[in-house]
């Protein structure tokens, strides 16, 4: 039993990671008032980036590989934000559609660029795990700090709530919103690089499978608050490591003739339970004022 | 633009770029300009591709006209394929087209209970329809990936999926072993019915005054959160169709992952195509082709199929930036439609 209870407790930790690391981008981006869908498509690239670069690096000796891969996840993450940046406030494009326009560029590219360089598959060494956990247990005290104890964590507020209101104080809303968007898009990629550097130690398509979405679900469920987001990102966490623990341990429970424990049934319980949680808690939690609206001012 | 993209990709990757378009263009058209030569399967299927881009397509721009993103489609189409399979394969002794109808109208209804859970989400729980629907993509995929390795399995079958379907509801092949059948005239009349709904109807003006404003619509008496549900439905039942059409044209059952990406890349031709049935159609016809010739395309010079999805990206990130500083000289009308929205709705806060 303590040995379940012990599993659990480590697989929780493990599968928030990565929710958590794009929780962090998605508070980030949100709170300066940029929607951001495309944290799926920055979780995917990271992966790819890192695990490439780090195959790549690979005769470089193990350590220099694996910092070689961490920052060309980085490097990558910060410019497909700088991108939804761009798109969403400089051409004004709907949020939600230049985050799909990004998963989808992420999708195939690495897609695309996987079967192309690597028909074979492809292993790296890769990174301990507890390195990105330890990274996800401090970031949202750092994230918490930055938005309530700065000055910047206050113009970017001041920019997701008021845009105009800002501007009037002499806040000017791009810099801040892009500077927050490209930092969201490297953390979420930091989450990518776990998964493929860490966790896989390889890369497959669509390693992300919705990770980012529900990174997102986490950020709504912790109500824009980077501590209540890390919250959200451990109880989602705990969902994939209990349907883990079910499959590997075989537990069966039969019920109405369905088997309960059946693998496809145990995959759908993190979706289905963010799902249950989005609708038991938004209709209390208040957005940022500014929330996706076009930047006018500036 | 996206197709400079494109070019730049596959060159950068070493391969010979005239050619691979070339394989592209006769692959998607079956027209071959040295020597001229006009090829009927390939043009086949990239018609049968055009299928179900079409359903989908029209899906999207539906609920895009309330101000709805489905990116559920998928997730609708894979229900509205199973239950067709299973109502196909079962014998209600009925005439052979009213049996036709009644798969479709099985499968469309599936899809769109599907849609309309998405929407009942959204309008009384808040849930913003991105995230529902996507996760309701995952619980679909995975329930029928149960239902087909369980309950609804062909027995002494080592593959996951359902009986065959009877054969007096087969849409047989319009050229003779490609994937066009009729399946292409009832997605026409879909997205054409559909396009006319939002024209025509009260229900279509109640659509777009809600896609145009919610909060306007609703002090005018508009049921905000029933037209929001009724709207996911109708754009589920489309994206159900797409399934139902699948299964009666082309595998005859259900197999596991047999609905492709079709319900993703509907968000593409609605976004391309924009508001009209006519655009929606355009746009189906492109993305069908695209799809066609970059299977052929592959076949003929090794470069992976998934560059299809990079030319997806592209058009959504150029159709969707609807005032690009050099497209607002030339285009005044925007190519998205409003989607005016706040991530979680401004107005949960109000109400």
């Amino acid at each position: 039993m303590t040995d379940l209870i012990l599993s659990l407790t480590w697989g929780t930790l493990y599968y928030a990671t990565p929710l958590t690391l794009a929780a962090m981008g998605g508070v980030l981006s949100e709170k300066a008032g940029v929607v951001n869908i495309a944290l799926e498509g920055f979780i995917l690239a990271g992966a790819f980036a890192g695990v490439c670069a780090a195959d790549v690096s690979s005769r470089y000796g193990v350590f220099l590989s694996n910092v070689i891969g961490i920052f060309a996840a980085v490097v990558v993450g910060a410019l497909l934000g700088l991108l939804h940046a761009f798109l969403t406030q400089k051409t004004r494009m709907d949020h939600v559609v230049s985050g799909l326009g990004i998963n989808l560029l992420a999708s195939g590219a690495t897609q695309y660029l996987y079967l192309h360089e690597y028909p074979q598959g492809l292993t790296v060494t890769g990174i301990p795990r507890w390195m990105f956990l330890v990274a996800a247990v401090v970031l949202p005290f750092i994230v918490q700090f930055l938005l309530v104890r700065t000055h910047w964590g206050l113009k970017l507020r001041a920019v997701g709530e008021s845009c105009e209101g800002a501007f009037m104080a002499g806040v000017s809303a791009l810099p801040v919103r892009f500077a927050a968007v490209t930092l969201s898009g490297v953390l979420a990629a930091l989450g990518g690089a776990y998964l493929s550097l860490a966790d896989d130690h390889n890369f497959s398509t669509d390693v992300s499978a919705g990770k980012g979405y529900i990174a997102l679900a986490a950020v709504i469920f912790g109500k824009w608050n980077p501590l209540g987001a890390a919250g959200g990102a451990l109880f989602f966490g705990f969902f994939y490591a209990l349907q883990t623990e079910l499959q590997i341990r075989h537990i069966s429970a039969h019920f109405l003739g369905i088997s309960w424990t059946n693998s496809f049934l145990l995959d759908m319980l993190p979706y289905i339970m963010t799902i249950v949680a989005l609708a038991s808690v938004i209709g209390r939690a208040v957005p940022p004022a500014d929330l996706g609206r076009e930047e006018l001012a500036g | 633009m996206g197709l400079l993209l494109v070019a730049l990709f596959i060159g950068l990757s070493g391969y010979n770029v005239p050619q691979a378009f070339s394989a592209l263009f006769i692959g998607a058209t079956g027209l071959q300009l040295v020597p001229f030569k006009v090829n009927l399967f390939p043009l086949a299927q990239s018609l049968a591709q055009t299928a179900p881009l079409l359903f989908t397509g029209a899906a999207i721009a539906f609920a895009l006209r309330a101000g709805m993103f489905n990116i559920g489609a998928q997730g609708q189409m894979v229900a509205g394929a199973l239950a067709t399979a299973v109502v196909g394969a079962w014998d209600p002794a009925l005439l052979s087209p009213l049996h036709i109808v009644l798969c479709l109208a099985v499968g469309g209804i599936a899809g769109g209970l599907l849609g309309a859970a998405a929407g009942l989400l959204k309008a009384y729980r808040h849930v913003h329809e991105v995230l529902s629907t996507i996760m309701l993509n995952y619980v679909a995929a995975d329930a029928a990936d149960y239902l087909v390795t369980h309950g609804l399995k062909e027995r002494h079958s080592m593959a996951p999926q359902t009986v065959k379907i009877s054969q007096a509801v087969y849409l047989h092949p319009l050229v003779s072993g490609s994937g066009l059948n009729a399946g292409l005239f009832v997605a026409v009349v879909a997205a054409v019915g559909a396009s006319l709904v939002i024209k025509y109807t009260s229900l279509g003006f109640r659509i777009r005054t809600v896609g145009e404003n919610q909060e306007a619509a609703a002090a005018a008496g508009v049921n905000v959160p029933a037209v929001l549900t009724t709207t996911m439905f109708i754009s589920g039942l489309l994206a159900g169709l797409a399934g139902s059409v699948l299964v009666l044209g082309l595998e005859h059952r259900y197999i596991k992952g047999m609905t492709g990406t079709y319900g993703f890349d509907g968000i593409s031709v609605a976004l391309l195509g924009g508001a009209s049935s006519v655009g929606v159609t355009v746009a189906a016809l492109f993305f069908g082709g695209l799809t066609s010739g970059a299977g052929y395309m592959s076949l003929q010079t090794n470069v992976p199929d998934s560059i299809a999805i990079v030319v997806q990206a592209a058009v959504v990130l150029f159709a969707g930036a609807r005032t690009l500083p050099w497209r607002q000289r030339r285009q005044p009308a925007p190519v998205a439609k409003p989607t005016k929205g706040a991530f979680a709705p401004v107005d949960a806060a109000d109400d």
